[in-house]
């Protein structure tokens, strides 16, 4: 199924969103889909989202809310990260997402998913969990600032 | 650096001293002046003096509503400190020589700006994503190529659809559907130049309304804690400005608006100033 540049495959009790959220994505429809009171979007494929997207999305979580919809989210790619962390109102309870990280010996960038629940207790300390390149086997270095990109996870803003 | 001879004063009576004996053709002060009560008549001397701009240089946010109130002040350019030599000159030679257009002034000498006129609304997905993938395809990270496609799509959807503007001063394209199919004939065209010197990626849009004027771009900027901002009016420029490191805005009133996003990738993202600058240059009308 598309809206608009966004295509979404049902998976296991979720929805896999890829592609761009923008003005043409519809995202309200999705709560039709709903499971026992949640909806689970994995995120993993969204590769843009721009302002026209980040309204959609709120509407879409206010609308959830009058719905008595949870809205949870697990794999959210790093573009929907930077809006989690600029936009408090876009914020919903994350399980896991995607984190740069590099690689000091072999020059290898990537991003890494992070399991916010078993690593919650690290990530509210501002520590990013260890991670190895996929690449040489070194150990691999967060590539951002932790208070800047783990903002969205302050329990004082969720 | 700038060919111009350079005077530093160290208060407000020492700076009004020197503008009677020196007549600078462009003076430059800090954030700090807003406090001050002597800030207004000494704006108002200097230009008297035949000074052509007034910089103020901010390190933070929360005195643009002073800076405004002296009413002399010009151009503001706004970086956490200390701002970068290279922004500096630019600026100051934008300001003396009264050429304020191109994003050319901020990239090398030589660097090759990519040209793309839009004419109909429909194509600004696809020359974003153009844009996203020719960056990767030149060795640019996925961070910098999806901030520069964010930016760029923000700053031409704002073309599109605020810029016009029709005699009776509405914008009659602000409300409709952004993804309806619209013509960009005549002055609706939507200018999109970019190139990379291997410090900035700089993307420049441009329309030929100029109906952006200095206080709806200092809107966006006392808006950048987009954090706050909810999802009103003016969300897109916030999110373009927290998206790129240097965003500046070069208004012609009724002639011209050209917006130059410039993204450094010269630097890992942990190395790199958490915040952007901000400049806004108003053409002087004779």
């Amino acid at each position: 199924m598309t809206h608009g540049r966004l295509t979404i495959t049902p998976s296991s009790g979720q929805l896999a969103l890829s592609g761009s959220i923008d003005e043409s994505s519809e995202l309200d429809k999705l709560l039709a889909r709903a499971q026992n009171g949640a909806l689970v979007l994995d995120l993993a494929g969204v590769t843009f989202i721009n302002s026209l997207g980040v309204r959609d999305w709120i509407r879409m979580l206010a609308a959830a809310t009058q719905r008595g919809i949870t809205v949870e989210l697990v794999r959210v790619s790093e573009p929907i990260i930077h809006q989690l962390n600029m936009i408090i109102a876009t914020r919903a309870r994350t399980h896991s997402f995607f984190a740069p990280y590099a690689c000091d010996r072999c020059g290898r960038e990537d991003s890494m998913l992070i399991d916010a629940d078993a690593h919650g207790a690290q990530l509210a300390q501002l520590v990013p969990p260890g991670m190895t390149c996929p690449e040489c086997g070194t150990a691999m270095v967060f590539n951002d600032f932790p208070e800047r990109y783990f903002s969205f996870l302050a329990p004082q803003d969720l | 650096m700038t060919g111009y001879g350079v005077e530093l004063a160290d208060g407000i009576a020492q700076a009004t001293e020197r503008l009677d004996a020196l007549r600078p053709r462009l003076v430059v002060t800090d954030a700090a002046i807003a406090a001050d009560p002597a800030a207004g008549p000494f704006f108002e001397r200097a230009r008297a003096c035949g000074a052509d701009a007034c910089m103020t240089l901010l390190s933070g946010f929360d005195r643009v509503p002073q800076i405004l109130a002296l009413g002399a002040v010009t151009n503001l350019l706004v970086h956490a400190m200390p701002v970068l030599a290279e922004e500096l000159t630019v600026t100051a030679h934008k300001l003396m020589r009264g050429d304020l257009f191109g994003a050319d002034k901020y990239l090398l000498w030589g660097t090759q700006l990519h040209e793309t006129t839009l004419v109909r609304s429909t194509q600004r997905t696809g020359v974003v994503a153009k844009l996203e993938a020719e960056l990767k395809s030149r060795g640019q990270s996925a961070r910098v190529a999806q901030m520069v496609r964010l930016v760029a799509d923000e700053l031409i959807s704002n073309a599109v659809h605020n810029a016009p503007v029709d005699a009776d001063g509405t914008h009659p394209r602000k409300d409709l559907p952004r993804d309806a199919d619209l013509a960009l004939d005549g002055r609706h065209a939507v200018r999109v130049r970019w190139g990379c010197d291997a410090r900035y990626v700089a993307v420049e849009v441009g329309d030929a309304f100029g109906s952006l004027d200095r206080d709806t771009a200092l809107g966006a900027l006392a808006r950048q804690h987009a954090r706050d901002a909810g999802a009103g009016a003016g969300l897109g420029l916030a999110m373009a400005y927290r998206s790129c490191d240097h965003l500046v805005f070069n208004l012609a009133p009724g002639r011209r608006t050209e917006v130059i996003a410039l993204v450094d990738v010269r630097y890992p993202p942990t190395e790199q100033p958490p915040a952007s600058s901000y400049n806004v240059f108003v053409e002087k009308t004779q």
